[in-house]
């Protein structure tokens, strides 16, 4: 390799990394928000869903076309999401998730009687002793332990939103 | 990009820095108070007991107790509030509404639970753990989806933000209730009730600070704005509610008059550029408010 073929080689290099790293800076990283978001292989509601996407997951920024962007995730996959599923600032918790986890972990030894109602539908040990304390009737209990019973599967609420023609299913 | 994950890196080993040292605090603190009873110090135990007990009644209430606190609170809302009306249908369309805007809502990974209350008066509430109730006096005055949408994003809002688990914070340490979690509701069921006695006077009778209000207003079109409603659909209602109750707050004590909540939200408006959109599904919306 001649002097001059070297040295062309070692700026065609150079220039190959100054693009490359403008191109990573230039990137923008959009997160998702709410639940329920899908990756789709086109721009319409019509269109397969190429992944489902988790609350708060890290995206990159392809191109953007009308409400409809295109991204990439972190494993690679790429494909459009409609724009209101996305955010560009990271999405945090409502409370101090720090602080939080210090609670969870002190309190364990402590919250037996929680625990055990945790997920399950209905009032709890706790809230009961608090109703018969201040002599909540058994309609009215019956009613709030309806209320926490009565929950519509994602599916069911996709569909509402369709039949609605509310977001992505505009078009 | 590397010092993003050269931050998030620290930012990691801080946290696990923190956790380690707090639960090595916990332990430590465990075997100096099981020294001091081994050797009869029975009031030296009790104050190390104590002094752990204080520290974690200060950190934030997490989501097990959470959901105690909001069902609570729930009963005492159903309970004044004349119940929940049974309307299958219109029961299963606000479940719908509020868990399309909940679907986008900035604490998604929880349940949220919608019922209407059977009460005249104009008003909306929720509870602590996603508990949400809107009363049929309200909906009487809604008159399209994007309307309701926006109204229970309010409320959704208050959950998200957990207004009402700072009021109870706050009552905790004014009752003198240090004990973390709900061992108090156990060992002190009286100091129980008179934490969410106080959440209840604070969300019933006086209301919550005009700021939190504000947010909710703001949060909520914001969330049912992600859905796809119009995001001025909400503003159109307070104004007619304004228009109906005027701003003395006498009619409408737990928030603030509707004045200032329409300039806010105005302002708030004009800064994020929302446009009327037109879409408030008000076909869908007629049909199901002949349930009530």
């Amino acid at each position: 390799m001649t002097r001059r073929q070297r040295r062309f080689l070692y700026h065609m290099t150079l220039l190959w990394v100054l693009v490359l790293g403008v191109t990573v800076a230039a990137a923008e990283t959009l997160y998702v928000q709410g639940r329920s978001a899908v990756l789709r292989d086109g721009k319409t509601s019509l269109d397969p869903v190429v992944t489902r996407l988790q609350h708060g997951q890290d995206l990159t920024l392809l191109k953007k076309e009308g409400d409809w962007l295109e991204v990439r995730t972190e494993g690679g996959k790429t494909g459009w999401i409609y724009r209101t599923k996305v955010t560009s600032t990271k999405p945090e918790g409502g409370g101090n998730s720090l602080l939080e986890a210090m609670g969870k972990s002190l309190r364990e030894g402590e919250a037996s009687a929680v625990t055990a109602s945790a997920g399950a539908r209905g009032l709890d040990k706790t809230s009961e002793a608090y109703a018969d304390r201040v002599g909540i009737t058994q309609q009215h209990r019956d009613e709030v332990d309806r209320m926490t019973g009565y929950q519509i599967p994602d599916q069911e609420i996709e569909q509402f939103l369709r039949e609605g023609r509310l977001g992505e299913y505009a078009q | 990009m590397l010092n993003k994950v050269v931050h998030s890196v620290c930012r990691l080993m801080v946290l696990l820095a923190v956790l380690t040292v707090w639960n090595g605090c916990a332990r430590l603190q465990q075997a100096a108070e099981t020294v001091a009873r081994s050797t009869g110090n029975e009031q030296v135990a009790h104050m190390i007991q104590g002094g752990g007990t204080l520290m974690r009644g200060l950190l934030p209430i997490g989501y097990e107790e959470e959901q105690s606190i909001g069902a609570a609170i729930s009963l005492q809302v159903v309970a004044r509030y004349g119940g929940v009306i049974e309307a299958p249908a219109l029961t299963r369309y606000v479940n719908l509404v509020g868990g399309s805007v909940a679907l986008t809502c900035d604490r998604p990974e929880i349940p949220y639970y919608f019922a209407v209350l059977n009460h005249d008066s104009i008003n909306a509430f929720a509870a602590p753990a996603g508990y949400v109730f809107v009363t049929k006096g309200l909906l009487a005055h809604i008159q399209n989806e994007a309307e309701l949408a926006a109204v229970l994003g309010h409320e959704i809002a208050h959950v998200t933000q957990k207004h009402i688990l700072e009021v109870i914070q706050r009552n905790k340490a004014l009752s003198g209730v240090a004990q973390a979690g709900l061992a108090y509701a156990d060992q002190d069921p009286a100091a129980f009730q008179g934490v969410i006695d106080g959440a209840v006077k604070k969300l019933l009778d006086e209301g919550l600070d005009r700021d939190k209000e504000t947010e909710a207003d703001i949060l909520g079109t914001v969330f049912a704005r992600r859905v796809g409603y119009d995001p001025t659909a909400y503003l159109g209602l307070l104004q007619r509610l304004r228009t109906l109750k005027g701003d003395d707050q006498a009619f409408f004590k737990t928030h603030p008059n509707f004045s200032d909540r329409i300039d806010a939200l105005q302002r708030e408006g004009q800064e994020r550029e929302w446009k009327t959109t037109g879409v408030v599904v008000q076909d869908r919306f007629d049909t199901y408010r002949r349930g009530l």
